[in-house]
């Protein structure tokens, strides 16, 4: 009994890791769809999100019968309602790549990112794919110190938007109204990425020790860049 | 009044077989405090030398000591059976008095303890008790009826009626669900919650999400090793233990994982 349980509690663990694999994979394709202006690249992000929300209702489905038939305690219940808010976040990063992935359709075949941007666009594009990547390793080896690092990139993802948003409301921004509001809403789009990540970075290091990390610290990942103010704010959460 | 127990250093003995070994905790008054473990870890031989009962084993005893409400009860002045007198037990099978009524289950107690007692005085006790075990409603119009006639979840709650009627300072339960079904554990649970109101609770039990359920802190007995004394591996807040316990042992057992 106890046996096949321990069995469904590690299948469970590697399908929320495969999850993150396949997050990261969107992200990182999705960025270069963006980049490169690859259509296909691009219809493949946002056909392949189906599968990813369907392997998250999947992980959803087991965890909550584990939940209901096992009655986990401890480690195995932070654990357990950890995946469930995990799970969350990962489909909530498959979402956002699938949403970068139609403004690169839609621009196809002009890039939806402007010359003068391109470079910090770049750079996000990077810091995304590896925080994302990095909060997938954390979590298939719970990785304590791994997690916390994340902090730090997280804090450049926050710099290049800022910085974005200097360009974006200068006086001099040379390309239109369309192309601002893409920008906004693509650095948006890859600022909540890794701010899911973290997000998941954090139950992983309450999974692993029984509490969250330093909420101080850890709240500032959180916090919309400062000096700037944007009318609209996309519906993205 | 619910009065604290302090335990310290407490080896418990059958013979010169040491059954459990160096149990210290302070259990706190008008609380439910739960005993986990697996069976043979002591937690139940612990349980009865908080009423002096273990040592109604021929060679049974005890080192260390046991205050309660600041008296140590097994100083040598001290009267076994005045200690058991303000320290009430239930046993895992319900033991109503099969030749009594309901009415003189409740006051077996009582009478035992006391000068006789009018018939009002009487009144006013069973009826206090079976109220506070909630059995009243359900047996005031047949008081005169055989113990032995109700269903064991009402016979279990009938014994808890008769240990809170002569007023003790703590209630000892061991295992009191185990021979019950999901209806009657879960009544007997909420009279626990609403008896540490008054009392102080210590509770025996293998059914973990009873621990989890009903109490404020957790024991996890457990042997060191086959034919070692029992110890008290980890006291805590039973969320804690629940959620966050400080020894992978604890967490090894209640998660289900042995050895």
């Amino acid at each position: 009994m106890r046996d096949s349980y321990q069995e469904e509690l590690n299948e469970v663990l590697g399908d929320l890791v495969g999850v993150a694999g396949a997050v990261s994979v969107s992200v990182r394709n999705a960025t270069r769809a963006l980049l490169d202006a690859d259509i296909h690249l691009a219809e493949g992000v946002i056909s392949g999100d189906s599968q990813i929300d369907a392997a998250c209702s999947g992980v959803e489905d087991h965890a909550f019968s584990l939940l209901a038939l096992q009655a986990p305690v401890a480690g195995e219940l932070r654990m357990m309602v950890a995946t469930l808010r995990m799970v969350s976040e990962l489909e909530r990063t498959g979402d956002l790549a699938a949403h970068i992935a139609k403004i690169a359709r839609m621009r196809y075949p002009e890039s939806a990112v402007p010359d003068g941007l391109r470079a910090n666009f770049v750079r996000m594009g990077e810091v995304a794919q590896k925080i994302v990547t990095i909060a997938g390793q954390a979590l298939k080896e719970r990785d304590v110190a791994l997690a916390r690092d994340l902090l730090e990139q997280d804090q450049e993802m926050d710099d290049l938007r800022r910085s974005q948003f200097r360009t974006l409301l200068g006086t001099d921004w040379p390309y239109g109204v369309e192309a601002a509001v893409d920008v906004a809403l693509l650095g948006r789009y890859f600022e909540r990425i890794a701010d899911h990540a973290v997000s998941l970075a954090r139950r992983v290091v309450f999974v692993v020790t029984g509490e969250y990390p330093d909420e101080d610290v850890w709240a500032q990942a959180d916090r919309e860049p400062a000096g700037h103010s944007w009318p609209v704010t996309p519906a993205t959460h | 009044m619910a009065q604290a127990i302090e335990v310290s250093d407490l080896d418990i003995y059958y013979g010169d077989f040491l059954a459990v070994q160096g149990v210290s905790m302070a259990i706190r008054p008008r609380s439910v405090t739960a005993f986990i473990g697996p069976s043979g870890c002591g937690k139940s031989t612990f349980l009865r030398t908080l009423n002096r009962m273990h040592e109604v084993i021929p060679g049974a005893k005890v080192r260390g000591t046991v205050t309660i409400g600041g008296q140590d009860i097994y100083a040598s002045a001290v009267d076994p059976v005045a200690v058991r007198r303000k320290i009430g037990m239930v046993f895992q099978r319900p033991n109503p008095f099969p030749t009594m009524s309901i009415y003189d289950n409740v006051l077996a107690g009582a009478r035992l303890n006391s000068r006789r007692l009018s018939r009002s005085e009487a009144d006013t006790i069973v009826e206090r008790s079976l109220s506070g075990a909630n059995l009243w409603n359900e047996v005031k119009d047949r008081l005169g009826k055989p113990g032995m006639g109700l269903s064991g979840g009402q016979q279990q709650r009938l014994c808890i009626a008769r240990a809170i009627a002569v007023s003790p300072e703590v209630l000892l339960m061991d295992e009191p669900c185990s021979a019950l079904d999901p209806i009657s554990t879960s009544a007997i649970e909420d009279l626990i919650h609403e008896l540490k109101k008054d009392y102080t609770i210590v509770i025996v039990t293998h059914n973990m999400q009873q621990a989890a359920r009903v109490s404020d802190e957790t024991g996890f007995f457990n042997l060191k090793a086959a034919g070692e004394p029992g110890h008290l591996v980890e006291f805590d807040a039973t969320e804690q233990m629940f959620t966050k316990p400080s020894l992978p042992e604890t967490e090894a057992y209640i998660s289900g994982r042995f050895g």
